[in-house]
């Protein structure tokens, strides 16, 4: 039994001193059982490493439960669903003038004439549903109100009887785009 | 600059620099860390935990000027008694059978292999069942790249009784296995 095999895995490891090492390193350059042995301790490591690895993989991979791709295959499902097979066009309804009770008639608004439909020869079934989207503005609308004088100046500051007009314009967001009054 | 704002400043510097500092040993050492619990014998989210709750404790520790020799070490350490502290049984999970695990080893491998593959671990799961606790500490210690002196550090024992443990549990082993 050579003197020196007690200190193999620890020169294996880099743990001896300088001047151990060096009579190891000279002891196994001539001895073969040495050499088998330091070659075996050396498997011995790396399978021990690539078990610890292994353990740990395995541990890691039990985390996700069973039911986690069988949920996120369904979900894939419904979306290429709903990206293959566009939704009903909804059509919004058009805005139509509304006026009070003390309004004046309003001369009717020519409605702008709506251009022919072309048929579209459709690529992508997505596409066009932005684009419809995009297009798509609803009609402005104007709103006349007459408003009798008193309701805005002091009594006795305008003659009587005398009404002001007000037209808002409705912007397509429902917003009041402009007011005028006039007598 | 006032002088009054130097005092306040300099703790911020040093608060960063040890933010960064844990922030590089984070990055270095989770893997290692998850590993040696994993193989301790907790599960993976008890892993996870107890290398959170470690380096908190690092933070802690460099933020109070604690010593910073050896931080590899002293993370193993906290780590390592945190660990055990969860363990109702310290030998619980460590050496389990892994059939049915191993599945992923190698996809590439023909079946035979696999087989093999399959075989070499089964004998050493079986050869590690009978190591120690302190042999087996060594070597995950020793597996994890830590050298005698901090394995030693870490489990509270002398660096001249972790290289008669490291030899012994390797060479029980390498018989084990027949290497």
């Amino acid at each position: 039994m050579c003197d020196v095999q007690e200190k193999l895995i620890a020169w294996l490891d880099h743990e001896l001193p300088t001047d151990e090492s060096a009579e190891v390193q000279r002891h196994i350059e001539g001895c073969k059982q040495c050499r088998t042995r330091l070659v075996g301790y050396e498997k011995v490591s790396e399978t021990f490493d690539v078990y610890c690895d292994v353990v740990m993989a395995a541990k890691t991979r039990r985390r996700v439960p069973r039911w986690v791709p069988v949920l996120a295959g369904a979900v894939a499902a419904v979306a290429v669903m709903f990206l293959t097979f566009p939704r009903t066009r909804i059509e919004p309804p058009p805005i139509l003038p509304t006026t009070t009770a003390a309004s004046v008639p309003v001369p009717a608004q020519p409605t702008p004439e709506t251009a022919p439909r072309k048929t579209i020869h459709r690529r992508h079934a997505v596409a066009p549903v932005h684009v419809r989207a995009a297009k798509w503005q609803p009609r402005e609308t104007a709103v006349q109100i007459a408003i009798p004088a008193e309701a805005i100046f002091p009594p006795g500051a305008m003659p009587k009887g005398m009404n002001f007009i007000a037209e808002l314009s409705i912007a397509p967001d429902g917003s009041v785009k402009q007011v005028r009054l006039w007598q | 600059m006032s002088d009054d704002s130097v005092p306040l400043a300099l703790p911020l510097l040093r608060l960063a620099a040890g933010i960064s500092e844990v922030t590089t040993l984070y990055s270095e050492l989770r893997k290692p860390l998850l590993r040696y619990l994993v193989c301790l014998g907790l599960t993976s989210d008890e892993a996870q935990d107890v290398v959170q709750d470690a380096f908190l404790s690092l933070q802690r520790h460099l933020a109070s000027n604690g010593t910073q020799e050896n931080i590899r070490g002293w993370l193993f350490r906290v780590a390592h008694n945190q660990a055990r502290n969860r363990q109702t049984s310290y030998h619980r999970r460590f050496g389990e059978p892994l059939d049915g695990e191993m599945d992923f080893l190698a996809d590439d491998a023909t079946p035979e292999q696999r087989v093999l593959e399959k075989e070499k671990f089964r004998h050493l799961a079986a050869a590690i069942r009978l190591l120690t606790e302190s042999e087996r500490g060594c070597l995950l210690l020793r597996a994890g790249g830590l050298r005698y002196r901090e394995i030693g550090e870490v489990l509270g024992i002398a660096t001249s009784t972790v290289a008669d443990t490291v030899e012994r549990g390797i060479k029980k082993l390498a018989e084990k296995c027949n290497v």
